[in-house]
């Protein structure tokens, strides 16, 4: 177990490194800082000190090191447009996010895998059928057009749901929650539903998959044989199996949806890392856009770790197997 | 519209849309406004971003008042005079108290003065002031490095701030732009004298403004409390609008102000934007940049250094059309440099660029180039509106003379490092604002050839260069006299238009879209002015 922790967590180091370099050679893609901080009328003299003082005179190695001393001091940085530290705003914005996609996986496990499952085994059924059909149309429209549908129906036709922003927030230490006002809890729902629905579609796809295949296995004609009712079969040997691929994928669209609810973000002006992240590209905001990344791949990488670890505890294979390969 | 009714069809079914209206009756004298960006900080002094700036002015008054129509009139300074030697005297209101109930003293405008004039954002508008002198308890001397005629019209974008709140708060010097360290205090916290006051900021989130009851300016309007929201993305905001969660939107898109003027209960406000939207050409380089001929290879000379060519790229392009396709007739067609609305503007030498393909062809032959070449136009995309959209019209209309347009479309960070670390473009669409709001400085940044030593065409991105020109730009900066001036101006406007100067194409028009209940006027700047801003209930 101990080296199978170790070897994750190099290639977690591994990632983080080349990730880090990316992002780096990004920024220099994206635009030049001084001429973003600056505008057009500033004096060349100006900009050159500006260049200077930012150390973007320097090679990129040097300046590649600067950032990694920086970094393994846990200084992320000043935002350049917002003049404020990186990791301050980071901690502003990382609670919006991480709830938005809390709540998106939660919709689209407890809606998906039970849609999986009942087309699974009514699978001769026209409901079942209808189902996956529109779990097709779930998984082929863009997020912002859900979004943008969903805002022209419950805020512009109805008004019952703000089309904009978070609502209002309750602080309690470092976070802020918006699960705990109405209006919080309001603003919630379409967001995290048209991040959701192509999930949903996903998971439902995938649960009917994966059960369809568990079923055709002999465990499962020997636990008939055994004549256990089907409800047993279904549930307790059946659906334990056809969880882990559902885990895996889970985890890795957690990582998805922290990371790429830039466009939901962005539809709702949802105060997220995502909204943070566009409006740095458009600033060329170096320090952000980097740490974005960074974060972004520290969550990968964590979410990938917990999903090997959660595995053994699923697979009871999988456990055995490292336990008598220690001993 | 048809989109809207394919939405609409589309919500019957999903939802089974009822007829309720979404509109809730908005608090009595609270505006809800939104935007597309967020203020970046609420310090005067290190931003020039046209969105901060017009929240910015709710809080801070400037030196001289900018007004509605964008001319200037007595603000924190009741009057100015010219004092000869360099210096302007500047006459300072009494009894004007700030936020926090200190009462504002000749220091705090030297600090102001002082303080702005030291950031690198403003080194083209203030680098030539000396120093700021006082001469007595209610006036302020003003010296420059030399005669600077417009000094007080550049006195609008000075914003006064408490300099013992700021010792206080130690904010005394700047911020330091994208240095290491900790947040600044006046990046969320503000003490102006201006008619609101700032209760929160929560940056990207929303900025709260609450009436400052010790305004010493008359405030018509009946807003106690204005909440601005930014949102980026256009039917986000413009849903947010017809839902009633906001009663005002800035920056309404072009594809929405007929859906909202046709909704009970809204309306839009318009005025021209105080920006010209032109196409500039190499002007210096004896081989331009990214000129082929027809058969792709490279082309060893400049055919845009030809004032023949100048005009024949001129003549074939429509600016009418573009207004009236493109722009949806959100846009009035311009022909001059400058922009209606600022000082010196000289309307009646607006006549309109004409256009005849037939002239532009026989011109192009005439200067070696029958049979037209092919050039790259660098187009900055979504800074300015439909860019995309005008850059490919130019294409297609130069395509009638022969001329081959190969739009290079550039997200603006990507453009703007082209321009400043360059400027390496041979021909590009860009937006022109005057600094201060006087063509001198149009003159002097946009149209004067490039010169670092003078401080001159700093903005003049496709380096035209015109010794005449100079020359007028040169007496300009000095003449007080407004008849000589004039003169001035209608001179360097006309070698410019005669010289091909820039193509001019439109001045864009800023939509704002409200509920009724709301009257507010658009101002050319983008600011909505609070303390006019009037809510029935």
């Amino acid at each position: 177990m101990l080296a199978f922790l170790l070897n994750r967590l190099f290639h977690a180091l591994l990632v983080v490194f080349v990730v880090s370099v990316l992002a780096f050679i990004l920024g220099d893609v994206v635009g030049d800082p001084v001429a973003s901080i600056l505008g057009l009328d500033a004096t060349p003299a100006d900009r050159l000190a500006l260049r200077t003082r930012l150390h973007l005179d320097e090679p990129a190695v040097l300046r590649y090191l600067y950032y990694v001393q920086n970094l393994l001091h846990g200084d992320l940085g000043v935002s350049y447009a917002a003049q404020r530290p990186v990791s301050a705003l980071l901690a502003e914005r990382i609670p919006a996010t991480v709830e938005l996609a809390a709540v998106a996986l939660t919709l689209s496990l407890a809606i998906g895998v039970p849609l999986g499952v009942y087309a699974a085994v009514k699978r001769r059924q026209m409901l079942a059928n209808a189902l996956m059909t529109l779990s097709v149309l779930g998984v082929s429209l863009p997020t912002f057009v859900v979004g943008i549908l969903l805002i022209f129906c419950f805020s512009l036709r109805l008004g019952w749901l703000p089309s904009f922003g978070r609502g209002e927030v309750v602080t309690i230490g470092f976070w802020t929650t918006g699960f705990l006002t109405a209006s919080g809890l309001k603003s919630l729902i379409m967001p995290a539903l048209s991040l959701a629905i192509g999930q949903i579609a996903l998971v439902a796809r995938l649960s009917r998959a994966e059960m369809l295949n568990v079923l055709k296995s002999d465990y499962i004609r020997f636990a008939r044989a055994r004549g256990l009712k089907n409800r047993a079969v279904y549930f307790s040997h059946a659906l334990r199996n056809t969880l882990i691929p559902i885990i895996t994928v889970s985890g890795i669209q957690l990582g998805y949806l922290v990371a790429f609810a830039v466009v939901v973000e962005q539809v709702f002006q949802w105060p997220g890392m995502g909204l943070l992240f566009l409006q740095a590209l458009g600033q060329t905001d170096l320090p952000v856009i980097s740490a974005f990344l960074m974060v972004a791949a520290l969550f990968f990488v964590g979410i990938n770790l917990v999903v090997d670890l959660l595995y053994a505890v699923a697979d009871p294979r999988l456990r055995i197997k490292t336990l008598s390969a220690r001993s | 519209m048809i989109r809207t009714k394919w939405l609409t069809a589309l919500c019957a079914t999903v939802c089974m849309a009822t007829a309720i209206s979404g509109m809730t009756p908005g608090v009595a004298a609270t505006l809800r406004y939104g935007g597309t960006t967020p203020p970046l900080t609420m310090d005067p002094h290190v931003t020039n971003d046209f969105v901060t700036t017009a929240l910015v002015r709710q809080i801070h008054d400037t030196i001289v008042d900018l007004q509605d129509d964008m001319q200037i009139g007595p603000g924190i300074a009741t009057a100015w005079t010219y004092q000869g030697n360099n210096t302007w005297r500047f006459k300072i209101r009494e009894g004007v108290k700030f936020q926090d109930g200190t009462p504002l003293s000749v220091d705090d405008i030297i600090f102001s003065i002082m303080r702005q004039k030291g950031s690198p954002l403003y080194t083209a508008l203030f680098g030539g002031i000396k120093e700021a002198v006082k001469v007595d308890d209610t006036s302020v001397d003003v010296i420059s490095n030399g005669p600077d005629p417009i000094l007080p019209r550049k006195m609008v974008r000075l914003f006064v701030m408490s300099q013992a709140w700021a010792k206080a708060n130690n904010v005394e010097k700047l911020p330091d732009l994208g240095a290491q360290g900790t947040e600044a205090y006046s990046l969320r916290h503000a003490n102006g004298t201006g008619p609101m006051q700032l209760v929160s900021q929560d940056p990207g989130r929303k900025t709260v403004f609450a009436r400052n009851a010790n305004y010493w300016g008359p405030f018509p309007g009946n807003v106690t409390e204005a909440i601005y929201t930014p949102i980026g993305s256009s039917p986000t905001r413009v849903a947010a609008l017809l839902s009633g969660e906001l009663d005002l939107i800035t920056d309404l898109p072009i594809q929405d102000i007929e859906r909202v003027k046709s909704t009970p209960g809204f309306h839009i406000e318009q005025v021209p934007q105080q920006l010209s939207m032109f196409l500039e050409m190499d002007g210096t380089r004896d081989v331009a940049l990214d000129v082929f001929d027809k058969s792709g290879k490279p082309l060893q000379a400049n055919p845009l250094k030809d004032v023949r060519v100048r005009k024949a790229l001129s003549l074939a392009i429509d600016s009418k059309l573009i207004v009236q396709r493109v722009m949806r007739g959100q846009a009035v067609p311009l022909s001059v440099g400058g922009a209606y609305g600022m000082d010196g503007f000289q309307k009646d030498l607006d006549t309109g660029r004409p256009y005849d393909v037939e002239q532009a062809k026989k011109l192009l032959a005439e200067a070696g180039y029958p049979d037209g070449f092919a050039i790259q136009l660098n187009c900055p995309l979504e800074r300015y509106t439909n860019a995309d959209e005008i850059c490919r019209a130019v294409a297609s209309m130069l395509a009638r003379v022969g001329v081959e347009v190969r739009v290079k479309g550039m997200v603006w960070p990507e453009f703007a490092r082209m321009l400043v670390n360059g400027p390496s473009s041979s021909f590009h669409l860009i937006g022109g604002s005057g600094n201060s709001g006087d063509l001198q400085d149009t003159f002097v940044s946009i149209m004067a050839t490039r010169d670092k030593a003078k401080g001159r065409g700093g903005t003049n991105w496709a380096m035209w260069t015109n010794p005449e020109f100079d020359a007028v730009v040169d007496e300009l900066v000095t003449t007080f006299d407004p008849a000589k001036r004039t003169e001035l101006y209608r001179k360097g406007l006309t070698i410019a238009r005669d010289q091909v100067q820039g193509i001019y194409l439109f001045q864009p028009v800023l939509s704002w879209g409200m509920k009724d209940s709301v009257s507010a006027s658009a101002r050319a700047d983008a600011a909505v002015m609070l303390q006019k801003v009037q809510i029935k209930p």
